[in-house]
């Protein structure tokens, strides 16, 4: 027997209907073709780093980890390691990156999972 | 997840550094681990990636690959060449158009049959969904829903509440690298008239309309481009409630209490579908004869934290005429209060939820009340975590056999209507 299905025409190989809408807005963001990074340090003896994380499961924990390996391996360095304040999945609060720029010389910022 | 980091080009030339996954839930001398071992991307130490990233220059990663637009813009071929049964049964499922389970091929013939049970043109645009293959917002019709729909093995009158579902956009698949499940609820005039189950068994896989109905939004999720391994499918574990998304009716009939569509401002008259998201359902086993039901749900909502005050419970027919009638609760909105009053956890149980700290957390730190107040308390201060009765949905359904209920932690997502898709 033979026969003659349609494609499940939502697929892209069978052609697509593109909407004018904008994607939804995690996707609409604008996307920076250059990001402004910060001066890199000559050296991070005697600095400050900042280790956020971001309030995904576990990020917080590996963190206190990265603060103990430099308490251990480069006491010069002072660590800070913080919570982001704002939502887990946005980037809607501003207070702790001017903290970090005031008071830090660096930030790693952790997302766990 | 490397791939993933790589291909967001908000994020390409950010300088990541991966340690294995996951990292949650690991002892510390594990995550030493991490720090001293290798980044699995690139096999240098994470911890000298570190301090280089932080003391030379910036180069970021490679550059990312643009969305598979060439793909998309291959000219439409909306016939598939004839073939055997199994080659094509095959094929549907190679192409990942299909969980694996047989479909019925989608003719012409049986597309248009199904087309003849909705008012709406074939070209109508029903909804559109961001597709991750070609990076835009695209449109499908009522034609693409009715292919789907004949995939699922849906009579052509399911297809006006398949359109109402497709008409949400939402997926009952998620991307979240948890396990996500979805509920499906029909109201109205058209569950019996298309012979769902509302009563007895009605979540068990007996009754055609139910299952095809929910398999139909799972397929539709699929074509939506929600199934794809680590690309838009990262749950570990996934769940088995999305083969057909608990899709049944509410049991209007023996509910003494106002249908869930009209508690959302539908008329009685009409038919409509509601959505549910969650993570966690209790299945109850059976009667609650040492403890009440409210004593079971509050131990049960302690395991199933409420996310900012929603839950979904799911009762049997004799549950809500007990409430009723032996225990005076009017209304649903009057249980519901009932239970926001008197359902208590301890607020340590409450914040060491992982999806309630990393999902309100947050909140209390900007202040937002009761959670900044929750926040500060001694961990075995008892809170009320129903503190929005309104976000409690209750649902009737079942066959008065036994005291049956489901306690879950979905909350509502929409109702929509499902006459407008009528023929």
């Amino acid at each position: 027997m033979t026969t003659e299905p349609r494609y499940s025409v939502m697929s892209p190989e069978t052609g697509i209907r593109r909407s004018k809408s904008k994607p939804p807005p995690f996707i609409r963001e604008p996307m920076p073709s250059k990001p402004d990074f910060a001066s890199r340090l000559d050296t991070l003896e005697n600095k400050t780093i900042y280790m956020v994380d971001i309030g995904f499961g576990g990020g917080y924990n590996f963190m206190l980890q990265l603060e103990k390996w430099f308490n251990d391996n480069m006491p010069s360095v002072t660590t800070v390691v913080r919570r982001k304040p704002g939502m887990v999945f946005m980037d809607d609060q501003n207070e702790l990156w001017e903290e970090a720029k005031e008071k830090g010389d660096a930030v790693v910022l952790g997302v766990a999972g | 997840m490397e791939s993933v980091a790589k291909g967001d080009q908000r994020g390409a030339s950010l300088p990541y550094i991966f340690t294995p996954h996951p990292v949650i839930g690991l002892a510390p001398e594990i995550l030493d681990g991490f720090i001293v071992g290798s980044d699995p991307d690139t096999g240098k130490p994470v911890i000298e990636e570190i301090i280089d990233t932080l003391t030379k220059p910036v180069t970021g990663r490679e550059s990312t690959p643009e969305p598979a637009k060439a793909k998309a813009a291959a000219a439409p071929q909306p016939l598939l060449e004839p073939d055997t049964e199994d080659n094509l049964q095959r094929l549907f499922y190679e192409r990942g158009w299909t969980e694996g389970l047989p479909i019925i091929l989608p003719t012409e013939e049986r597309v248009k049959r199904m087309l003849a049970a909705t008012s709406a043109s074939p070209d109508d645009v029903v909804g559109e969904f961001f597709h991750m293959d070609v990076g835009e917002m695209v449109e499908y019709t009522v034609r693409h829903v009715a292919v789907v729909a004949v995939m699922a093995g849906a009579r052509p009158e399911y297809f006006p509440v398949i359109l109402a579902v497709a008409s949400t956009g939402m997926s009952s698949l998620s991307p979240s690298t948890t396990a996500f499940a979805s509920m499906l609820l029909v109201n109205g005039p058209i569950r019996n008239e298309i012979g769902m189950n509302s009563g007895l068994g009605a979540f068990s896989a007996v009754n055609q309309a139910n299952s095809v109905i929910g398999r139909a939004w799972t397929l539709m999720s699929i074509c939506w481009g929600y199934a794809e391994p680590k690309k838009t499918l990262w749950s570990s574990q996934g769940s088995p409630l999305t083969y057909n998304n608990m899709c049944v009716a509410e049991n209007e009939e023996r509910s003494v209490w106002t249908p869930f569509h009209v508690d959302k401002g539908f008329k009685a008259d009409e038919s409509a579908i509601s959505i549910f998201h969650g993570w966690g359902m209790i299945n109850s086993p059976g009667a609650a004869s040492h403890r009440t039901l409210d004593e079971e749900l509050s131990l049960e909502f302690g395991v199933i934290v409420p996310l900012h005050s929603a839950a979904t419970i799911v009762i049997d027919p004799e549950i809500a005429r007990d409430l009723k009638e032996d225990r005076g609760f009017a209304t649903k909105q009057d249980y519901c209060k009932y239970l926001s009053e008197n359902i208590k956890i301890p607020a340590g149980q409450y914040w060491k939820t992982d999806y309630i700290d990393m999902l309100v957390a947050s909140e209390a730190y900007k202040g937002v009340e009761p959670y900044a107040s929750w926040k500060k308390l001694p961990d075995d201060e008892l809170i009320a975590p129903f503190h929005i009765p309104e976000n409690i949905n209750i649902v009737v359904v079942g066959g008065g056999v036994s005291p049956l209920w489901k306690a879950t932690d979905y909350r509502h997502g929409v109702s929509v209507s499902v006459d407008k898709w009528r023929a």
